[in-house]
């Protein structure tokens, strides 16, 4: 298996999702082995592509830029010609093996979560279309295929969000993700064409050359890159377009492990990642990002600590995770957002579907309706612990290092490493509240309490497999142990991008960190375990600041009334004009005139010969007047 | 013209053996019993077969008849047209023929030899032998039409055709007598060259003799306000003769122009072009508006025929290489569909007995083949993407539209809008409005179905691989402007 031939990747579970689709209610099973055969198959061809990736990596050594396979889509000759294919480099293997691994968990998990489902074929057709959508949008060597893809990804969420469509908050949630995310589309829309005006191609590669060289103008790169970084931002949500993804928690678990934490939320880091050298041409464009970053970090932390939904925190975390890679991108660590996008992807997946496996067993999902799972669930609780305590960044487990990793990269500015430095208690905190509510402590519903169990081998093995991989997935930091697993230059090459040594270590700051993680924890367990009556006292003393967080920073109702007043007033307008103007007078008004014009000149045709010859007659004679006019 | 005339015989070859197949087809008439007369379309069928075959035989060669025609590649691109067109339509007669009609012998014999006729008009170099190929090809039309002789409507139609067209000749003819007042001869080359060099003079004679030979001809193609006869003509028609009608006689008549007025008339284009545009807006504007209210497939037909006939006037009007090409591509497309769509109509008509847009309602669960054939056939004619139509109609609008005649294809595309909306009633009644109750699927002959997919597939052919079409419509008209 070549680089070249990833473009048969997306093929495989886009050809599932057609089968399913057309098929789908004769198939045995409504076809999910399709589905998962398909996913563990794409999985085995990463595998494959990753070790004829470090192969050509240690042949070629540090300049080995990647493999590139496209064939001609379209041609307008001399104006246009669009090309469609794959470009495979280091960046590009990591996000594959992400993909194509969490998926493959996910699929296998909902065998046993979605079982019974009213719409149990239909979800795994979407699920494989969103796996071939996110594959392509990942091995797109252009932006036009990534543009597709990344629509597509985006209306795979939409359907999957709204999975459960007897449920309003369901719909809801669908739409406002929808039409959240569309908002940075548009601006990634107009950024591709700018560039394509500019340069004449869509290859991100040419694109970057091109723009290396100067041939795009200051203010049209500039115009560019801030769209561009909308469009991350919406798929990625960043402040302010955040407020999609915690309602986005509306759709089914494994889904949220998926697309809403693994995969399809990083295709905004992803993106800025691959077009990061057009951000460092702007003046200012680091910067941007670096602020969003942080921003939307700072604030996830502290909504997180307040939410009481399990999903939501988890969701919230999310964010703030999205927030702390950006933040490696706005100071030019590319290869730090890698390793935690890396390691996050097996962490985060591993809470929201250990969160999945609560919610199976007890139907709740609020940790006030919670507690006291530990008995009941002990592999549940104990994997779950693993991913809480990554995700707080407790040393030798996987987030650790790639939080560190961007701590270092922070060092140089004094105030962002600050603030990141301040979130790493609260999400140690937030992290410690969620885990202790829902598994430590008394159950506060025994009823559901008591009918808690473990869930089938499809929900816990996926489980067990990912938290093996979240105590031991940030070792790949250390060339060492990737080539004690057989690759020549290490894990690392790839995660760095070619750079194998490019993995800082700092006892001091590592110290640091670990002992705010330290602190938050123990804050948290001080706070939620051992006197559960200080975050009573807290509550009372501090409910302004309590209110602000739960309320979200009222964003929601500030959007919303922002909609009702602005937006729906305007779109009010639009249907009057549409329905009076264009409607009833344009179209209508057209069609009546046509036919009454035809109503009147059908009297013509009176079926009298002599009238026939009559106007055959006036005929000639008004011809030759006209050429008579005109000539004469 | 040169003193020597060629009269080389041979070059006439394919047109003495039409002449022969329609004889035998009267002999056999004659002499076979009535049984066997069921054969007598598939002898025409193969007859014309054969002989198509034949005429390729002058692909790429070029040679003249005394001067008077020419057997050249636009000639032969003609003649395959044209006998393709008498073979579909004397398939599709058969059963209708056969249920319907008396005497089959006479009506495959008028429709073989009416093929001559059609095929001199597209070689014709001179005056009158264009216009005796004209008469041969509307005699035989005249009694075709009438040829349900104990139906009222179908006597009606064919002698308001035969009177009319009686009247159009004469104006044409005085029209052509004009003419060579005007130049001295009736030859189109030295009609041109009599004419060449001095445009501005005004002469009366010259523009009356072009208002009239373009009367004329308009008569023939069914240009507004040439156009009356068409209606009733074409709904007292047998229905196959309406599919002739609407597809040999009226490209006839266009080969013919083309040829009369790239060869003839070139020097005084401005004479002529702006009344030939003004009868293409009136043609398109009045047809598709007209259509609108049409009650009887056979009138919606012949309005919207009327409407084709003003985007193909458009093509005359802004002559060019460009739009010579076009408008055989747009021609051959038309003819395509619209023999697909009668084919339909004459099968449905044959099975139930209806012709009214009302009368196909549940044609989608009862013959579902042609249901869906008929939709493409229409979707085509609106000029839909995917089907012939579309290109075809593209590559005519544009090359009219570089021609500077935008503001014709304005009016042309939004004409084509109109019609949209008339095809689309008769896909609704086929497919939205349901079968009575009782109404069972219903046997579609072999034949019907299989020419139905022949020419559904030549519709979609023409639509997505136009280039092949377009080569050979480019190879017939690069001498006309040579």
């Amino acid at each position: 298996m070549n680089m070249t031939d990833a473009w048969l990747l997306p093929l495989l579970p886009a050809a599932a999702f057609v089968a399913l689709t057309l098929l789908g209610p004769w198939l045995p099973r409504k076809g999910d082995w399709l589905a998962v055969g398909a996913i563990a198959t794409v999985f085995v061809m990463v595998l494959l592509i990753a070790a004829d990736f470090t192969d050509a990596l240690a042949a070629h050594g540090e300049e080995f830029a990647g493999a590139a396979n496209s064939t001609q889509w379209l041609e307008v000759p001399g104006q246009l010609e669009l090309r469609l294919g794959v470009h495979v480099d280091a960046t590009t293997i990591v996000m594959l093996t992400v993909v194509s691994f969490v998926a493959l968990m996910v699929q296998v998990y909902s065998l046993g979560y979605m079982k019974g489902d009213s719409r149990y074929g239909w979800y795994y057709a979407v699920i494989s279309l969103f796996v071939a959508s996110m594959l392509a949008l990942v091995l797109a060597d252009n932006f036009l295929l990534l543009y597709f893809a990344w629509e597509l990804v985006g209306v795979c969420s939409y359907l999957l969000i709204g999975h459960y469509n007897h449920l309003r908050s369901a719909a809801e949630a669908a739409k406002k993700a929808f039409i959240t995310t569309r908002l940075g589309d548009v601006g990634l829309l107009i950024a591709i064409i700018l560039l394509w005006r500019a340069t004449g191609t869509f290859n991100i590669q040419e694109v970057i050359a091109a723009a290396e060289a100067g041939e795009v103008g200051r203010e049209v790169l500039t115009a560019s890159v801030v769209l561009l970084f909308l469009g991350a931002m919406g798929k990625s949500a960043q402040f302010p377009f955040h407020v999609w993804l915690p309602d986005a928690m509306e759709g089914p678990t494994p889904v949220s492990a998926l697309i809403h934490a693994a995969t399809m939320v990083v295709a905004g880091v992803y993106l800025v990642t691959r077009t990061l050298p057009l951000f460092q041409l702007v003046h200012g464009g680091p910067e941007l990002i670096l602020a969003v970053g942080l921003l939307t970090t700072f604030m996830s932390a502290t909504m997180g600590l307040v939410m009481t939904d399990i999903k939501k925190v988890i969701a919230y975390s999310t964010i703030n995770s999205l927030g702390l890679m950006f933040v490696a991108l706005g100071v030019g660590a590319p290869a730090a957002a890698m390793l935690y996008l890396f390691t996050h992807a097996f962490f985060k997946a591993l809470l929201f579907l250990g969160a999945g496996s609560v919610i199976h067993a007890t139907e709740r999902q609020d940790v006030s309706s919670l507690g006291g799972l530990w008995s009941k669930m002990p592999i549940t609780c104990v994997t779950f612990a693993v991913g809480a305590l990554s995700m707080a960044g407790l040393p030798i487990l996987a987030g650790f290092w790639a939080k560190d990793e961007i701590l270092v990269a922070l060092l140089d500015n004094k105030a962002a490493f600050a603030l990141a430095m301040a979130t790493v208690p609260l999400t140690a905190m937030y992290m410690a509240r969620v885990l202790i509510l829902t598994f430590f402590g008394d159950p506060k519903e025994p009823e559901s309490h008591e009918h808690a169990h473990e869930g089938s081998p499809f929900i816990f093995v996926p489980l067990v497999l990912l938290a093996v991989l979240t105590v031991f997935a940030g070792f790949v930091a250390f060339d060492q142990v990737g080539e004690l697993m057989g690759f020549p230059g290490g894990i690392g090459e790839i995660i760095f991008l070619g750079h194998p040594h490019a993995f800082h270590f700092d006892w001091n700051v590592a110290i640091g960190s670990s002992a705010l993680v330290l602190a938050g924890l123990a804050a948290g367990w001080f706070a939620w375990a051992a006197r559960p009556s200080v975050p009573g006292v807290c509550l009372s003393m501090l409910r302004p600041v309590h209110a602000l967080f739960a309320n979200k920073y009222y964003l929601d109702d500030i959007y919303q009334a922002a909609i009702d007043r602005v937006v729906l007033s305007i779109a009010r307008l639009v249907a009057w004009f549409d329905r009076n103007a264009v409607n009833d007078t344009g179209i209508d008004g057209g069609g009546y005139t046509a036919k009454f014009a035809g109503y009147l000149m059908k009297f013509q045709q009176t079926g009298k010969m002599p009238n026939y010859a009559l106007g055959m007659v006036i005929g000639v004679v008004a011809l030759t007047l006209v050429a008579f006019t005109l000539k004469g | 013209m040169s003193s020597e005339l060629n009269l080389d015989y041979s070059l006439l070859t394919p047109e003495f053996c039409l002449a022969g197949l329609a004889a035998l087809i009267l002999a056999l008439d004659l002499f076979v019993d009535d049984f066997r007369k069921s054969w007598l379309p598939y002898v025409a069928a193969a007859g014309l077969a054969a002989v198509l075959a034949l005429s390729l035989g002058w692909v790429n060669k070029e040679s003249d008849f005394a001067g008077l025609l020419s057997v050249d590649n636009y000639t032969t691109f003609f003649r395959v047209f044209f006998m393709a067109t008498a073979a579909v339509v004397a398939l599709v007669s058969a059963q209708f023929v056969q249920d319907k009609l008396r005497h089959p012998g006479e009506y495959y014999a008028l429709l073989v030899l009416s093929t001559i006729g059609a095929i001199y008009m597209a070689a014709s170099r001179e005056l009158l032998t264009a216009y005796i190929s004209l008469e041969l090809l509307s005699f035989c039309l005249f009694v075709l039409v009438s040829y349900a002789k104990h139906e009222r409507r179908s006597n009606e139609g064919g002698l308001k055709y035969m009177l009319l067209g009686a009247f159009a000749s004469a104006i044409l003819l005085y029209g052509i007598s004009m003419i060579y007042g005007t130049s001295g001869s009736t030859f189109y080359a030295d009609i041109a060259a009599a004419y060449a060099g001095d445009t501005s003079a005004f002469d009366l004679a010259l523009l009356l003799g072009l208002v009239m030979v373009l009367a004329g001809l308009g008569f023939k193609v069914a240009a507004v306000p040439f156009h009356m006869w068409t209606p009733d003509a074409y709904e007292g028609a047998p229905l196959p003769i309406t599919a002739y009608l609407s597809a040999t006689s009226k490209v006839a008549g266009f080969a013919l122009l083309l040829r009369l007025f790239s060869g003839a008339f070139m020097p005084v284009l401005d004479d002529w072009q702006w009344i030939v545009a003004a009868l293409a807006a009136m043609t398109m504007v009045l047809g598709n508006l007209v259509a609108l209210q049409q009650h009887n497939i056979k009138r919606l037909l012949a309005y919207s025929s009327i409407g084709q006939v003003g985007y193909m006037l458009m093509a005359i009007a802004a002559l060019s290489a460009a739009t010579s090409s076009a408008l055989l591509l747009h021609m051959t497309g038309y003819v395509i569909t619209n023999l697909a769509a009668f084919t339909c109509i004459i099968a449905w008509y044959n099975l139930t007995g209806r012709d009214e847009i009302s009368g196909f309602r549940g044609m989608a669960e009862r013959t579902p083949l042609l249901a869906a054939a008929l939709t493409a056939a229409l979707f085509s004619l609106s000029g839909m993407p995917l089907f012939a139509g579309f290109f075809t109609k593209f590559m005519l609008f544009q090359a009219v539209a570089d021609e500077g005649f935008l503001w014709l294809t304005v009016i042309a595309v939004v004409m084509s809008f109109v019609s949209l909306y008339y095809y689309l009633l008769v896909i609704r009644e086929i497919y939205v409005s349901k079968p009575e109750e009782g109404e069972e699927r219903l046997p579609v002959p072999a034949l019907i179905s299989g020419l139905t997919v022949a020419l559904t597939i030549g519709v979609f052919y023409v639509g997505i691989f136009p280039r092949h079409l377009l080569d050979v419509a480019e190879e017939a008209t690069k001498l006309l402007f040579a």
